[in-house]
């Protein structure tokens, strides 16, 4: 079995990366493999990445309230392009309204403020079935 | 901090004893407030305080306005303004890929009517403004509306940062080459030191690239590095130190380590003294004599409990106050969410009020002044500082360090240290990773914290609107003759200020600009030159 791999961006004008850099740091630390695309990722660029890295899943951190438009527009992307590929989603803005919002929208998992790494780790891990990544 | 150590590993000792007590030393490496090398503050005792404000700037220059007059309102006595991610990245409200964050964490500001509408009614003349919006068409519309409203330019007080050096990987992309941006710095400084002589054309910001998780030494260090160079370029272009360094300030953010916080503040206050006089040859006592603003750190506050978030700006206000600080803006209690809210507003400046003016702090300057432990703080600080300084330009001319990505990896590094010591509990958060509380019973302000502000769909449709309906032989002619500006040595201030009188927006005078230096207009990809076929 190969290692997972994480495709991890922020989308839009958010440009507050540190999160995003951490919790990079923290997957490859756990063993997954991270295809990083730092900031000003669009849904389009994100499903190429995805398509041309043959990613098991994705990453979204946000400190910016664009997440709440851009998630949509990528999960819709994702169907149309055939792609069952989870979206996650992390960042200190998201409160627990939004982040139920998101759920109901499809996103996979949702991680606030106060998220402790290894439910993160767990997450992706449990929805990256193992024959996924074979 | 659980440990003794601080931020910057230096260890702490229960006692300090007089580690230099020949007094000759005194006048060498303290001097009285006033005095070289200025460690113990800029001016001569006043009395007076800092100057008091709150970072702004939200919705269109409309509501912003607004805001900055609810703030004069309350008794804030400067004016701090912040641009959206779009305008803080030089690109129009309608482009594509600003379109769900215009006037959502900050002004949107893209023409020179959005500045006039900005500060219409702020007495200028009285006022300093302090603008994070991108410096070179601050200054262009400030001249200009000093102009318009029968005000010499020299009158203007304030400041905008320059940040040639670090923006591009940790805050705010210009998407610019970085010896452009430089230039673009340099030209902004060269033209304040001539037509807006008190007005500080160059602010180092240390502030935004701190929060990618630096500690106090590192801030400093790279804050000097950036400093050390755009001086140097400035003196290559011929010119005198003394007639631009005495209008070079810094903005530093300050942590939740009390001490060597205010030990940073002063030893940076010695370290520029020093180099100024030293290594620069500056004569003037106001080049050597730097005033330090400071803008409390957002990466200390959490999103949980965000009440703690107030305890949390007033002990930094103390410790700022104790450093002698020449301005103040407290990130307030919703920056986990959002830019502040008016609540949040009311809070942050009523916090600097109370310690300002109910504690005596301004009684007596630089308090620490002569404390065993404080001295040998500032002391190691102060080496530690100089010896990063000093190991960075030991590895090549920092430009090309900017250039070969060595910066951002270090970034990148403090990110992934700092989102380390949160999770292990080195760095310690009340109410985040220690005394959590169930979200249930976390309610408290939260309310007001997690209110959004929509992005400003109708903005989009205003410039294009706007776009349609001007001058356009006049408008090409504008960005034509700036585009040979940039090509040759002139200062390409004069330009830009023409272009905006012509109509441009400030997304297109920085396409001409990239375009000019052989760089796509749009590094985005979505739009096309307006010069078209003309070059």
């Amino acid at each position: 079995m190969s290692s997972i791999r994480v495709v991890v961006g922020v989308l839009g004008m958010d440009q507050h990366e540190l999160g995003a850099v951490g919790i990079a740091k923290m997957l490859r630390d756990n063993g997954m493999e991270v295809i990083y695309t730092g900031c000003f990722n669009t849904p389009e660029t994100i499903v190429q990445t995805v398509i041309e890295e043959d990613a098991d899943v994705i990453g979204i951190s946000s400190h910016s309230w664009e997440y709440l438009y851009y998630t949509p527009e990528l999960l819709s992307l994702l169907e149309q392009n055939d792609l069952d590929i989870p979206v996650i989603v992390g960042g200190s803005v998201i409160t627990e309204e939004d982040a139920k919002a998101m759920l109901d929208k499809g996103v996979a998992a949702v991680f606030g403020s106060g998220a402790v790494v290894t439910d993160m780790i767990d997450a992706v891990r449990r929805l990256v079935p193992d024959d996924a990544t074979s | 901090m659980k440990s003794n150590t601080t931020r910057s590993n230096i260890e702490l000792r229960p006692v300090y004893g007089p580690n230099d007590p020949n007094a000759d030393a005194y006048s060498e490496r303290f001097g009285n407030p006033g005095e070289y090398p200025y460690t113990r503050g800029t001016r001569a005792y006043s009395g007076q305080g800092w100057i008091q404000r709150e970072l702004s700037g939200e919705g269109d220059a409309k509501r912003s306005n607004e805001q900055l007059k609810y703030l004069m309102s309350i008794g804030q006595t400067g004016l701090d303004v912040i641009g959206d991610s779009p305008t803080m990245s030089l690109m129009d409200p309608d482009h594509p890929l600003a379109r769900y964050t215009v006037g959502t964490q900050g002004v949107s500001l893209c023409r020179h009517d959005d500045y006039r509408e900005l500060l219409e009614g702020i007495p200028l003349e009285q006022m300093s403004v302090s603008s994070s919006c991108p410096s070179m068409f601050t200054v262009a519309s400030l001249y200009m509306l000093a102009k318009e409203r029968d005000i010499s330019p020299g009158n203007l007080r304030g400041s905008v940062i320059e940040w040639p050096f670090y923006a591009e990987h940790c805050s705010y992309a210009y998407k610019m080459p970085f010896d452009l941006h430089l230039r673009m710095s340099c030209d902004v400084i060269e033209f304040c030191a001539r037509e807006m002589p008190r007005f500080h054309g160059y602010l180092e910001d240390t502030y935004f690239f701190s929060e990618a998780g630096l500690n106090a030494v590192e801030e400093a260090a790279l804050g000097f590095v950036e400093i050390r160079h755009i001086v140097r370029t400035l003196l290559a272009r011929g010119l005198d130190i003394d007639s631009f360094a005495p209008r070079i300030a810094i903005l530093t953010n300050c942590s939740m380590d009390f001490y060597e916080e205010i030990a940073k503040i002063r030893a940076m206050r010695r370290i520029f003294a020093r180099m100024m006089k030293e290594e620069f040859g500056a004569k003037d006592p106001r080049s050597q004599a730097v005033n330090i603003a400071v803008h409390t750190s957002g990466l200390s506050l959490t999103t949980e409990q965000p009440a703690n978030n107030i305890v949390r700006g007033a002990v930094q206000t103390v410790a700022l106050g104790l450093a002698g600080v020449s301005a103040l803006e407290i990130s307030t209690f919703d920056e986990g969410y959002r830019t502040p809210s008016k609540e949040a507003h009311l809070v942050g400046l009523r916090t600097q009020q109370v310690v300002d003016l109910e504690t005596n702090i301004n009684s007596v300057q630089d308090p620490f002044g002569g404390s065993w432990f404080m001295e040998s703080l500032t002391d190691e600080v102060e080496a530690k500082i100089l010896d990063m300084v000093n190991d960075i330009e030991s590895k090549g001319d920092p430009a090309e360090l900017v250039n070969s990505g060595y910066f951002k990896q270090f970034f990148h590094g403090t990110m992934g240290r700092y989102h380390h010591q949160v999770h292990d509990g080195e760095v310690v958060k009340v109410g985040m990773n220690v005394h959590e509380m169930p979200a249930e019973e976390d309610t408290l302000l939260r309310d007001i914290s997690e209110e959004k502000i929509t992005p400003l769909f109708d903005r989009v449709e205003q410039i294009k609107r706007f776009r349609e309906g001007r001058d356009h032989p006049r408008l090409l002619d504008a960005l034509d003759e700036l585009y040979g500006v940039v090509q040759s040595d002139e200062n390409m201030l004069e330009a830009v200020i023409a272009c905006n009188e012509a109509g441009a927006t400030m997304g297109e005078i920085a396409g001409i600009l990239r375009q000019a230096w052989g760089t796509p207009y749009d590094p985005y990809g979505h739009l096309e030159s307006p010069l078209g076929a003309r070059r």
